[in-house]
């Protein structure tokens, strides 16, 4: 029970970053990364990369490990949140704001062409990254868990607490929370809109490169991992309550935790409980258990 | 407005056909083709390799002067694990390019979606890594399928003689995952054990995408189970042993050749990789003929134990190349009886094949061709003990 | 998403004529396969077709009712597996079978629509996602039922003289049921269904109050779109005649989507032009396995930049314009249908003792009205008096906290907003409403939509709205996309709109608001003749000169009390009304405050 509950939060907290991903973009441009999972992928593979080169280049023993994994770790998300920009310019940018969804064809496009090149470049096979603190396992009376498994739930939820507050104390947290308000608002006070936009999606790649990191030494990494990690990290904002970034953190948390806790009765029901689960909340509040109802004027 | 729309939609069409007509009156070397997942899914590893070991041996082929005189082209269609695409390549191969043979294909799923096209078309079809039993199995107007591969029965029927022979198996365990894969797996063991009147104490699945299977290990282990054996590919195999591990409940695993691919080992790591012991078709290279092959490919290989999947499908080409011969023709039907009986043995790379085949009979290798295998020091080594020294012809049930 | 030029054929033709070129084509399309030899070539073709249904009807769903679904390979596995057991575990006959699956297709698509009703955008597209990846799960692990990956052998196909179809029956089996189908949608659509979806998919609350049941038609355009892809996956699964769980994938549920975009999503032809595109890109593509992703991919990221509207709207806009502007006049002048005089005994609307309460905020304290019809009642009040709170309570878009509201006698206090519109009470929004990628003739029909019934009186309602455009001075306009008008003639749509439907009750909120004096007088009168054809008007209007000028009674509101009732001259007079308006400061609220709480981030 307590093992699944770690398991649950482990995972959980992993969804809950890449739903705050989601906030930050549909609240600035009002549209989502459908290639969000190839982000997760491409960002494990890039770690795993940057561990490979850093050995080769300084010697398995160097610095010790932990610091090729934190390396690791931005190298995955400064080039994933790069890479969000083509993403923006090419996929979002000419359809941001405007009704109908052609950001999904555009966007899912992007990712085949990125998972394409991704597996021309490292292959199919599944790959494991060595966690930084050693993969032994820990026992505390019958509980059993890896030390990656705390520092996945820690370095998560500092990065979440951290955006917390960024997005409420930093100037440029005011500023997106501003064009999320009203973008026209915003502009007419002089906030760059396209930039914030732009920054959005760098932090929203970014976040999903990270977590993959994150997930690999876990998970063991392959290019197709990102699809179902994304798609719990999409259903937790949404009945987080996509506007609302709180909301999304414990739509990612309680995402995970039904999960591994319908392992224990029986794990191939698992993702039926997870969707169904889905669909009833959304059923019960159109807007998410967190997102506050939309009232239309009329 | 609809008029001017559909002209060109016609038109176009009508230029398609004329193209196909042309393309197939300008035939001179012989088409042969693989139609398998070689994107699609992790599993595409070895429809990747497959098509390098194809390769390897068109070129070989080629080199001496072709089949019947003639050079081969060889085709690559990428299902990407999705049944509609495999089949709409299956007709494509078979109607438009009029190949003369189909490789493949990597996942069974999809050669169980199309087989019934092989066999109307009677079109020859060798398969280098799809082990489903089922696939062999076909109508009794004539079968079209065969195999130099792993076959699930086969498999099956070891793994649980030799779970039966053990002393120290006291409480068996069935771990499968829900894949195509892992369900027909289930099915023949379950069929098997009752043969042998072997019932599992704990029958668990786990999806193949899964990661923690503490869950499903901790139900065994209050059931005391002392002995699995996993149906699964690679990736959901080690972190099954991962979470052995975490449970600290180590029972004796015993799997199916998907422990040799290259997923396993990267999951499990270097000590949890060498716990299960499993089945392999050539878990070292023997003759000089794969070794060459192996100098020629294995810089390709992400991981050198794949190397079977090449050499199988290699294998399958050399087969296929001298039934053509002994038949004097590339008609799928004179083909077919070549195979069925090969008069020459053809020394291929993974054994020197006599007869391998019959009307009854499309196995190209069987338990006899099976080694017992664990992973030691980083590769596949042969498994040994008192028990499997024991085992008699009859304890193989099936 | 509509194209600009509006592609209905012109409404007064038969519909066996137009059936003509469509039953052309097909009948050549079944010639073109019957000469075809090549398997491979009937296969891609069968496959077209079957894409085609598939898209045809998510066109329904996406393109006309706007709700984009990711979960159609759950309903093509409804279809495939109905056949699959039908067939092989209780011998049904494959003609039955084939015939179950949409059936069994569109129950499964009213499942999916329940959860889908309230939720908008982002959120369904995960309740259909998610719905779809529950039936992935289902059929993959509930093996002794649907046979998981092993799947279910020995589907009984169609026969054909004692034998089981030939590849080329499939194709012209398939070219029937699509040519059907396009003729039947392009019937649907092109009449009051399709605006139904299209207004609806533009503005809920609009077509709500222009007498649409919108979760009627949200349900109905599930249910085509499920039968349709369920009649798909049937077809599959008997011409292979063994189908597993690896057919139902997510992939699929996202082709069938970029089928209807690519192909020009609200356009007829779009899922024709997709399915014909995105199937040979496949079949040509496939050739070269190692940069097909590449391609295929690129052409996703960048089609729908290049090709806003899709292959159909693109190529629709390229073409010659069809010389649509058939001017629509009639020579009858309006009149309206419904009794227009009040009930004996009693005003034609009575509102008694309504109350409403936006958290603290009362907006609507014991409020009583009375509405006669001939005459015009202008409700007038300081900003936040509650005014737009009544007008919203009166049409059924809010629900009031208590009171009573009587139209001709009857009770209609809790009756849906549709239903008050289908017993004429009419709309105009303080905010316009309009159906902007639509004409104005659809406006005004859609207005008219309760009126036309399901009997599909079309060419009468369409002579109605002629009618009805001549009136209001808009008869040059009618094939204008109503969003392209200047401002003033929208306002004059939106009446229009109101007008169509015979409403014996008008409710008009703020129609001068951004009109220009001239505008204003012409509005003026446009609503004294509106009052004399019968009609109950009440109008919310800050213009005094407006309402001092054509109003036979003025309610004044403050606060959500009502704190007179007169003649012009009697409220021009009354001290309590020049209390409310001079006597005291005003919060500069943007108008009513009505619990309106735009509330978006963080």
């Amino acid at each position: 029970m307590l093992q699944a509950i770690i398991g649950g939060l482990t995972l959980g907290s992993v969804y809950a970053l890449i739903a705050l991903g989601f906030n930050l973009t549909y609240t600035t441009t009002r549209t989502l990364n459908f290639a969000q999972g190839d982000f997760v992928s491409v960002g494990a593979f890039v770690g795993l990369g940057t561990v490979g080169v850093l050995t080769a280049a300084l010697g398995a023993d160097a610095v010790g490990y932990v610091w090729f994994y934190a390396l690791a770790a931005v190298a995955a998300a400064l080039a994933m949140g790069v890479l969000g920009l083509p993403l923006y310019l090419a996929a979002i940018r000419p359809f941001a704001g405007k009704p109908g969804m052609s950001w999904v064809v555009s966007t899912i496009g992007f990712g085949i062409v990125l998972q394409s090149a991704a597996l021309s470049l490292w292959g199919l096979g599944a790959r494991m990254l060595a966690p930084p603190f050693g993969d032994e396992v820990f026992r505390v009376g019958e509980v059993g868990f890896r030390s990656q498994e705390l520092v996945v739930m820690a370095l998560a939820f500092a990065i979440l607490g951290g955006f917390d507050i960024a997005m409420r104390r930093t100037a440029l947290g005011r500023c997106m929370r501003a064009v999320a308000l009203n973008r026209d608002a915003a502009a007419l006070m002089g906030i760059d809109v396209p930039r914030v936009m732009a920054l959005a999606f760098l932090a929203s790649s970014a976040l999903a490169g990270l977590s993959g990191v994150l997930v690999a030494p876990i998970l063991s990494a392959s290019l197709f991992m990102g699809v179902i990690i994304a798609l719990k990290g999409f259903s937790a904002a949404i009945i987080g309550g996509l506007t609302n970034p709180r909301g999304c953190m414990a739509g990612g948390l309680l995402i995970g935790l039904v999960e591994s806790l319908t392992a224990l009765w029986s794990a191939q029901w698992r993702e039926i409980m997870v969707f169904l689960l889905v669909i009833l909340v959304l059923a019960m509040a159109p807007n998410g258990m967190f997102g506050r109802k939309l009232v239309e004027k009329v | 407005m609809t008029t001017p729309f559909l002209k060109t939609l016609l038109a176009a069409t009508a230029g398609l056909v004329m193209t196909a007509t042309i393309q197939a009156q300008a035939a001179d070397p012989v088409k042969i083709a693989y139609n398998g997942d070689i994107s699609g899914s992790p599993s595409a590893e070895s429809g990747q390799i497959g098509v390098l070991g194809i390769g390897a041996a068109v070129e070989d082929i080629n080199k001496r002067g072709g089949v019947l005189g003639r050079p081969l082209e060889f085709l690559i269609r990428d299902d990407l694990g999705q049944p509609p695409k495999a089949i709409q390549n299956m007709t494509d191969l078979i109607d438009r390019e009029k190949v003369s043979v189909v490789f493949g294909p990597t996942n069974s799923g999809n050669a169980l979606a199309w087989k019934h096209i092989a066999n109307q078309k009677k079109m020859p079809v060798l398969v280098s890594s799809a082990s489903s039993t089922a696939i062999t199995e076909g109508p009794a107007s004539g079968n079209y399928l065969f195999r130099v591969s792993m076959v699930d029965r086969e498999q099956a029927a070891a793994l649980l003689a030799y779970v039966k022979k053990n002393p120290e198996a006291k409480s068996v365990g069935f771990f499968v995952e829900t894949t195509g894969y892992g369900q027909a797996g289930l099915k023949d063991l379950e069929q098997i054990a009752a043969l042998h009147g072997i019932k599992p104490a704990a029958t668990e699945k786990f999806d193949a995408r899964d990661t923690d299977m503490t869950s499903q290990l901790a139900k065994a282990k209050a059931a005391g189970v002392d002995t699995l054996v996993v149906w699964a590919q690679a990736a959901p195999l080690g972190h099954l042993v991962r979470s052995m591990e975490k449970l600290d409940y180590f029972p004796k695993v015993f799997t199916t050749w998907a422990a040799s691919f290259s997923g396993f080992p990267e999951v499990a790591g270097p000590k949890l990789m060498e716990w299960p012991v499993f089945l392999t078709t050539s878990s070292e290279r023997k003759s000089d003929a794969s070794k060459a092959l192996f100098e020629r490919i294995g810089p390709k290989l992400a991981n050198p134990s794949m190397f079977w999947a090449a050499s199988q499908a290699y294998d399958t080409v050399l087969l296929w190349a001298a039934a053509a011969e002994q038949a004097g023709s590339l008609k799928g039907e004179e083909v077919r009886g070549a195979l069925e009986s090969l008069n020459k043995p053809v020394a291929g790379m993974v054994k020197t094949y006599e007869k391998p085949f019959s009307t009854a009979q499309h196995e190209g290798l069987t338990a006899s061709d099976y080694h017992w295998s664990r992973w030691k020091d980083g590769k596949v080594v042969d498994f040994n003990d008192p028990v499997l020294d024991g085992l008699q012809p009859a304890d193989f049930k099936k | 998403m509509r194209t600009e030029t509006a592609t209905r054929p012109a409404p007064f033709r038969p519909a066996i004529l137009r059936a003509v070129p469509a039953l052309g084509v097909g009948a050549a399309l079944v010639a073109l396969a019957l000469t075809l030899t090549n398997d491979f070539h009937l296969y891609v073709a069968f496959m077209a077709g079957v894409y085609y249904l598939c898209a045809s009807g998510m066109n329904v769903l996406a393109g006309y009712a706007g709700q984009k679904s990711l979960g159609q390979a759950g309903l093509f596995a409804a279809g495939a597996y109905t056949v699959a057991l039908l067939t092989t575990r209780l011998e049904v006959s494959p003609v039955l079978a084939l015939a179950a699956a949409p059936i069994v297709a569109a129950g499964v698509g009213v499942l999916i629509a329940l959860p889908s009703l309230r939720v908008k955008g982002p959120s369904l597209a995960l309740v259909t996602l998610a719905f779809g990846l529950v039936v992935e799960k289902l059929v993959t692990e509930w093996t002794d039922l649907f046979g998981g990956a092993q799947g279910v052998y020995g589907i009984a196909p169609l026969e054909f003289q004692g034998e089981p179809f030939a590849l080329r029956h499939w194709v012209v089996l398939v070219i029937v049921l699509a040519v059907a189908t396009h003729l039947l949608l392009g019937h649907l659509l092109n009449g009051r269904f399709g605006r139904a979806l299209l207004a609806l998919q533009s503005d809920e609350i609009a077509a709500e109050c222009a007498g649409i049941s919108v979760y009627r038609y949200k349900i109905l355009a599930f249910v085509v779109a499920a039968a349709l892809c369920g009649l798909g996956g049937a077809l599959v699964a008997q011409q292979n005649q063994y189908f597993n769980s690896d057919f139902v994938t997510f992939h699929l549920s996202v082709f069938i989507l970029l089928l209807v975009l690519l192909g020009g999503a609200g356009n007829l032809y779009g899922p024709i032009a997709g399915a014909a595109i995105l199937t040979a890109t496949e079949v040509f593509l496939a050739q070269w396995p190692s940069v097909q992703h590449f391609i295929y991919g690129s052409m996703l990221l960048f089609a729908l930049y290049l090709m806003p509207t899709g292959v159909a709207g693109t190529i629709a806009r390229v073409l010659p314009r069809k010389a649509v502007a058939e001017p629509v006049v009639t020579g009858a002048p309006l009149t309206l249908s419904r009794t227009t005089d009040d009930p004996a005994g009693g005003p034609l609307l009575e509102m008694r003792d309504i109350a409403k309460a936006f958290g603290g905020v009362v907006t609507a304290d014991k409020v009583g009205l009375r509405l006669h019809a001939h005459r015009v009642h202008a409700l007038i009040g300081p900003n936040g008096a509650g005014k737009s709170t009544l007008i919203n309570i009166l049409t059924g878009v809010i629900p009031a906290d208590s009171g009573s509201i009587r139209l001709a006698g009857e009770d209609i206090t809790r009756a849906s907003a549709h239903s008050r519109a289908d017993r004429g009470i009419a709309r105009t929004f303080q905010n316009l409403r309009l159906f902007g990628a639509m004409t104005v003739l659809d406006n005004v029909l859609v207005g008219a939509h309760a009126r036309i019934g399901a009997t599909g009186r079309e060419a009468e309602a369409v002579a109605k709205a002629a009618a009805v455009l001549e009136f209001v001075g808009l008869a040059e306009h009618a094939q204008a996309l109503a969003g392209s008008l200047p401002y003033g003639l929208q306002r004059r749509v939106e009446l229009a709109r109101a007008l169509a439907g015979d409403p014996v009750l008008l409710l008009l909120d703020e129609p001068a608001a951004g009109l220009n004096p001239r505008e204003t007088a012409e509005l003026g009168q446009l609503i004294k003749r509106i009052g004399r054809l019968g009609v109950a008007v009440l109008m919310v209007e800050h213009d005094m000169g407006l309402v001092m000028g054509i109003s036979d009674e003025i309610v004044v509101l403050d606060r959500g009390i009502v704190i007179a009732e007169g003649t012009p001259r009697e409220i021009q007079t009354n001290p309590r009304v020049i209390e409310a308006y001079l006597g005291r400061e005003e919060a500069p609220a943007d108008d009513e405050a009505d619990g309106k709480e735009e509330e978006r981030a963080c």
